[in-house]
């Protein structure tokens, strides 16, 4: 028996949906940028064996589609390795993964903007490489990096919406299902779609009011 | 079987490639017209576009369409859907490529009696994908490694035909890693393409100077 039609219960299911969406996005984003930094340091310091070695797995994360990589994960790993793994921790072990790569690369060229002998006077100041790198590095290429930054957090906010196809219940998934009960497409990818897009338009909005603060506080202000 | 999905995911990415490139010249001049009513339209598509997950409008496209009865195929249903998405992709980049174009130039050209649509295809269009060509590329990259999203809506290209097999032959790691490597080939092989017509384009414009 097929329920035709909306009922109460939908928004709660919506609202369910868009929570998975966002925890999902949220720990991918978060673990990937720790790991995409560290990857980049790794880089930026030239550490033997790894730096390549990341690099390599990086560009096959970049230039291979998220679905197959979920894919690999979900169906693959636990049939090679063995092991149980739920279709929630697949797909934050994959966009993690993704989203570190893409971090990386604009980590790197961040850190590469920053002039030379900026680091030659710290270090002829006695600054030591940590100090060199929280107080002076960091915060310029923080700066520098944050359009890309935005533009990587909408990207993969989209992106999480590939996790519907290993059946993560997220806000994608919860249109699929609604589509099929109540056979009315337009109203549902509308609704879902307009939801992804005011998401979207929030994140690049705080992002962009993060920039300018970070732009004021990076300011000359004269002497 | 692996062939055929290779050929479908061929054949949707070059279709959509050009699909694509077509949207975006015609709404990135839209998004960069003096009349108000045009620049928001192109801004708005580019912004809608963009801000809306493919899955999310494939299915839209997918499913919305049979209800007011428009019938078509899911290679069709995809091809049309990747050359609308990523048209707003394309019209983004050759937006900002046509703004670096210098105004110099097209005040030349307006001056010697060029037509409207002369200036826009012989001059600041080739001025432009000069400037657009790189991150074109990456947009086009893009569009190769998002058709495996179509094998949501039952198109048997790579992912689809690898779905497949790899549930007839419990061997998904294998079968899942191979075609990870495959489309890093595809899209290194799309990449040297893109530098190819790069160079080309940069010497024809050295040749005219």
């Amino acid at each position: 028996m097929r329920n035709q039609g909306f009922n109460w219960h939908d928004p709660i299911l919506w609202a369910q949906g868009l929570g998975v969406s966002l925890g999902v996005f949220a720990a991918s984003m978060i673990l990937g940028t720790v790991i995409g930094i560290a990857i980049a340091l790794v880089r930026v310091y030239r550490v033997p064996v790894a730096a390549p070695l990341l690099l390599t797995i990086s560009e096959f994360l970049k230039n291979s589609p998220v679905l197959v990589q979920l894919f690999l994960v979900f169906f693959g790993v636990p049939v090679l390795l063995q092991v149980n793994i739920t279709p929630a921790e697949a797909a934050i072990f994959t966009l993690t993964g993704n989203t570190a790569a893409f971090i990386a690369v604009i980590a790197i060229s961040a850190m590469d903007a920053i002039d030379r002998g900026q680091l030659d006077a710290a270090r002829s100041f006695g600054h030591s490489e940590r100090s060199i790198l929280r107080k002076i590095i960091a915060p310029q290429a923080l700066v520098v990096a944050m359009p890309a930054l935005i533009g990587l957090a909408v990207n993969q906010l989209q992106v999480t919406s590939l996790i519907s196809a290993i059946g993560v219940i997220d806000l994608t998934k919860v249109g699929q299902i609604l589509n099929q009960r109540t056979w009315q497409p337009f109203i549902v990818w509308t609704v879902i779609g307009v939801t992804y897009f005011i998401l979207s338009r929030l994140l690049a909005a705080a992002g962009g009011r993060l920039e300018t603060r970070l732009r004021r506080h990076m300011d000359w202000a004269g002497l | 079987m692996f062939w055929d999905g290779f050929l479908v995911t061929a054949s949707v990415s070059a279709l959509s490639i050009a699909g694509s490139f077509l949207i975006g010249v015609i709404v990135a001049f839209g998004a960069v017209s003096r009349r108000p009513f045009l620049r928001k339209a192109a801004r708005g598509y580019i912004g809608l576009f963009r801000n809306i997950p493919f899955i999310v409008q494939v299915f839209f496209f997918y499913f919305g369409l049979p209800e007011i009865g428009v019938y078509i195929d899911a290679f069709t249903t995809g091809t049309m859907a990747l050359s609308i998405a990523v048209g707003a992709y394309a019209a983004d980049v050759l937006r900002s490529g046509i703004e670096n174009v210098d105004t110099g130039v097209i005040e030349a050209a307006e001056v010697s009696g060029l037509s409207r649509f002369k200036i826009y295809r012989r001059i600041i269009l080739p001025i432009a994908l000069r400037v657009s060509l790189r991150p074109l590329g990456s947009v086009f990259i893009n569009l190769v490694l998002t058709t495996s999203i179509l094998s949501t809506i039952t198109l048997n290209e790579l992912t689809g035909n690898a779905k497949i097999v790899a549930s007839d032959t419990f061997r998904p790691f294998e079968v899942y890693f191979f075609l990870l490597l495959f489309y890093c080939a595809l899209t290194y092989l799309l990449s040297l393409l893109i530098n190819l017509w790069h160079r080309h384009l940069n010497r024809f414009m050295r040749g005219a100077e």
